[in-house]
């Protein structure tokens, strides 16, 4: 019907010439074929998302290259660190944070963990809570690095998680006393504090500074608190003491404290909240731990987490301080009116006098972390950054000697191209791989780590650009023989003008073919190179390198998101890449497509 | 082609000479501390000289080349033996896995490529497409994670890294099962990473091929569609093919330094891992020469190849 129509149906309105024999630029072709083929406008949006990710996302994630957190190695990805499970919510009585996990015990005594659970392969500490008979009814509990440890109301002690280190087995003495007022855990280590002010302790004393001898202080304590391997203690008499025996910057307690009232401790700090409520920090703290914060009112309790503090005066008012990485003092407006505050770790957990729980401080990791604690998420942002960096400027390098080598060969011919098709010839023959291998090993000994990434940049230019020169000769060498190059001549034109001018913007198509291709071949040597070790040497992040310790069958089997992230991005990133330029070909040329 | 060498070979020279540390130096170091000053200072004085350090450049070049033609590739510092002992093994157990790869992959590329490019657009082909495109996009390693998770660690068929059983003592046949149950999975990943490319190639070729002429006037005089195709079509599209294959041999030549270091194969990608991480040049240097030499006689090689597949282009016609 519609055809019936179109032929003999009364037009709506008469067409001028250039409406009905509507002229296309080129460019305009291009983009409209190039948007038809869905595969490569799919591959285009993809590739630009990674893309924008990737370069604005480290402005949000800086990395810090010495990063190294030894709580937080190979934690599974997933959000649930800040999680407090639906029966605790309203009937808290206590939450202690460890490493990874948190330990919470409701009024009832019953207890529950959270978090990431599952430290090792074969542990995992909320699969392992005891049974109920056997806790009894719970009245404190306490997270180490990796186990918890439990205290009923009948004053019996109870370990479960690791006991690698004997950290779980309770002593005879400690398990004969029934007046123990305190637990704390820590690094593989385990501490009682008794009523009548003695410490026990059990674990790994080799690891943690710990000497617990009546002439060392150890009498009258009020109350203890765990740095990351040593122990400070509050007696009753309100003095600071350090139940060790190293000399440490903790250790070094400052002598005019007077009477203190309470005290917390970080990673290696140590506050002490003063009579008149002022704090003092000694020890190795970081310049955010020193930035004590103005506290109205009293100080009714102060914890430490691993590089922070957080305090709660009596006006309900919640004040969290120190190192920021992980978002652990950034305190929710909503967090007013608190009684009470636990944590830990980078774990904050303020309770409301209405019986709610405000958390805030580090979630999960989305992609879990790595060996040595770093946030995998992070490290591929800013790791993509660096691969396509290093691929753009290479590829930038290599079309441009390509350019210039392929244009003056084809335009010049004579001995000119001879010399330069022998110097193709020898480039192209020296194998890839184990030559950018060797020169950035030979080559970059000594260099300075920014150094060597911009001879890696260079190398890859350098090596890959034969392919290019050929297919631009090829080009100009047919361009060359057309009219207008021929007028150009005659009107005098420079000949170099007549090759970078009037010849190659008519190969452009072809350039800009071949230099997303090799964007993409490029950016698959590089992180090769940094897979191998002759790249990008960590702790910079590629996503080359981020595989590189990840060839091994624990690896592969139990942390598996170390690999599997960094391989797909880098997987999708370059298919993304060569569907665009197989598309950009396609659609510059559409006879191409026949093939 | 021989001035391609020695222009490579000049190259590699300059490379050979701006390792860092000093040779002469090496050789005697363990004297350093045992003999008194002066005479340690004398046998450095003749590790140089030996070494021919004091000499011009292009004296220092000829002695080299000389030595390396005359098959003295050098000292390797890591195995303290000659570099020439050292790598022959290495070098048949690379060279059994590229051909086995190589075969393996011909065997699955070219009649699937030329499936595709008789029957192209069609659901069958575009599907393929997309997965070459996957193909070769995805690089070697990732391939070989995703196989050493699937096949060793979830399923278990194949040892995750190594040559043999540890403490293997069997001979004979079953040597030869216990080495290919080893090889089995590095020799898949290598195929498996050369197929998206090597597909897309011979496709190319082969359409190329059956868009001629001659391939309308088979079909015209009403030769059988299997003739048109395999005795026609593919005939002419093997020129193409073959530098495909030999170009294709040799970049999964020097790949193999990947897939060596992932299965911990001791072959000459290893060697040459190992010896650029110790700081052997040596032997650095002579498998880099090694591959130079194989590159050039591939291209040559290709080039004769020409004149064999093809009687349209011979030399000196």
């Amino acid at each position: 019907m519609s055809m019936l129509k179109r032929l003999f149906g009364k037009r709506d309105a008469e067409l001028d010439i250039m409406q009905e024999e509507a002229l296309q630029s080129p460019l305009r072709t291009v983009i409209k074929n190039f948007l038809e083929n869905r595969l490569a406008t799919g591959g285009l949006i993809v590739f630009l998302l990674i893309f924008l990710t990737v370069l604005i996302g480290p402005l949000f994630n800086p990395i810090d290259l010495s990063e190294k957190e030894e709580t937080q190695i190979n934690v599974a990805p997933g959000m649930k660190m800040l999680q407090v499970p639906d029966g605790l919510k309203g009937n808290v009585k206590q939450i202690s944070t460890g490493s990874t996990f948190s330990v919470g015990v409701d009024n009832d005594g019953k207890v529950y963990v959270w978090g990431h659970t599952k430290i090792t392969s074969k542990i995992d500490v909320a699969k392992l809570i005891p049974s109920k008979e056997e806790l009894g009814k719970v009245v404190a509990v306490s997270a180490g690095f990796d186990h918890i440890m439990a205290l009923n109301e009948d004053g019996k002690v109870i370990c479960w998680g690791s006991d690698r280190m004997g950290q779980g087995k309770v002593p005879m003495e400690v398990s004969k006393k029934k007046d123990i007022v305190q637990i704390a855990a820590g690094y593989q280590i385990s501490y009682a504090l008794t009523g009548s002010g003695e410490v026990f302790c059990w674990g790994n004393e080799n690891l943690n500074d710990v000497r617990l001898t009546k002439r060392n202080g150890n009498s009258n304590i009020a109350k203890i608190s765990v740095a990351n391997t040593t122990l400070m203690a509050l007696t009753k008499d309100g003095e600071v003491r350090h139940l060790g025996s190293q000399k440490s910057e903790i250790a070094n307690v400052p002598e005019d404290l007077g009477t203190v009232k309470d005290i917390a401790t970080t990673a290696d700090a140590c506050v002490a909240v003063l009579e008149d409520n002022s704090m003092r920090i000694w020890g190795k703290a970081n310049k955010s731990e020193r930035d004590l914060p103005e506290v109205e009112g009293n100080i009714v309790s102060i914890f430490g987490g691993r590089y922070h503090l957080t305090a709660l005066s009596d006006s309900g008012k919640v004040y969290s301080w120190g190192s920021n990485a992980k978002h652990q003092t950034e305190v929710p407006s909503k967090a007013s009116g608190v009684t009470a505050i636990y944590g830990g770790g980078y774990q904050n957990y303020a309770v409301k006098d209405s019986g709610e729980i405000v958390t805030w401080g580090l979630k999960g990791y989305l992609l879990g972390s790595d060996e040595l604690g770093r946030d995998v998420f992070s490290r591929i942002l800013n790791g993509g950054r660096m691969t396509m960096t290093i691929g753009a400027i290479a590829v930038i390098i290599s079309t441009i000697i390509g350019i210039i080598i392929g244009g003056v060969s084809g335009f010049f011919g004579g001995w000119v191209d001879i010399v330069l098709q022998r110097l193709t010839e020898i480039v192209s023959s020296l194998p890839f791989l184990p030559m950018a291998m060797i020169l950035t090993s030979i080559i970059g000994n000594n260099l300075p780590e920014d150094a060597k990434i911009a001879l890696i940049m260079i190398v890859l230019g350098v090596l890959s650009w034969p392919s290019l020169a050929r297919l631009v000769r090829a080009q100009v060498l047919a361009e060359r023989e057309k009219e207008f190059v021929t007028a150009a001549n005659a009107m005098g034109v420079k000949r170099s003008s007549i090759v970078f001018k009037h010849i190659i913007p008519n190969v452009i198509s072809v350039i800009i073919v071949s230099a997303t291709l090799d964007f993409a071949s490029c950016m698959l040597t590089e992180s090769t190179l940094s897979f191998l070790g002759f790249g990008v040497k960590l702790p910079r992040p590629t996503w080359g390198n981020m595989l590189n310790g990840c060839v091994s069958s624990v690896v592969i089997q139990n942390y598996w998101w170390r690999w599997v992230f960094p391989a797909i991005m880098l997987s999708i990133c370059v298919i993304c890449i060569n569907m665009v330029g197989d598309g950009l070909r396609d659609a510059i040329d559409p006879k191409s497509n026949e093939r | 082609m021989v001035g391609v060498f020695f222009v490579v070979s000049i190259i590699m020279f300059i490379l050979f000479n701006n390792v860092p540390g000093d040779r002469a130096l090496n050789q005697v170091q363990s004297l350093r501390g045992k003999v008194s000053d002066e005479i340690f200072q004398r046998h450095y004085e003749e590790a140089r000289e030996r070494l021919g350090l004091d000499d011009p450049i292009p004296i220092r070049y000829v002695k080299w080349m000389g030595n390396l033609l005359q098959g003295n590739l050098g000292y390797s510092t890591f195995y303290k033996k000659d570099v020439i002992k050292v790598i022959g093994q290495p070098m048949v157990n690379t060279i059994i896995i590229n051909i086995f790869a190589t075969i393996l992959a011909l065997v699955i590329t070219i009649p699937l490529g030329i499936h595709c490019a008789v029957k192209k657009f069609s659901k069958f082909d575009n599907t393929v497409q997309v997965l070459t495109i996957v193909g070769y996009s995805v690089p070697s390693y990732i391939i070989g994670l995703v196989f050493i998770f699937l096949f060793s660690v979830k399923l278990g068929w194949f040892p995750i890294s190594g040559m043999n059983s540890p403490n293997f003592q069997g001979a004979g046949l079953e040597a030869v099962l216990d080495r290919m149950h080893y090889l089995a999975l590095p020799v898949i990943v290598m195929t498996v990473a050369s197929l998206g490319g090597m597909t897309r190639y011979v496709r190319a070729a082969m359409i190329d091929a059956l868009r001629m002429d001659y391939i309308r006037t088979a079909r015209a005089k009403g030769l059988k569609e299997k003739v048109v195709i395999y005795s026609h079509a593919w005939r002419n599209a093997l020129l193409s093919v073959i530098t495909l294959i030999i170009g294709w041999f040799m970049s999964i030549f020097m790949g193999s330094i990947i897939i060596e270091q992932i299965f911990q194969l001791n072959g000459i990608g290893k060697m040459y891992y190992t010896g650029l991480m110790n700081q052997d040049y040596d032997m650095a240097l002579a498998i880099q020469m090694l591959y130079c030499v194989i590159t050039l006689i591939s291209n040559l090689i290709t080039d004769l190849s020409y004149g064999i597949v093809d009687p349209r282009v011979r030399i000196n016609k």
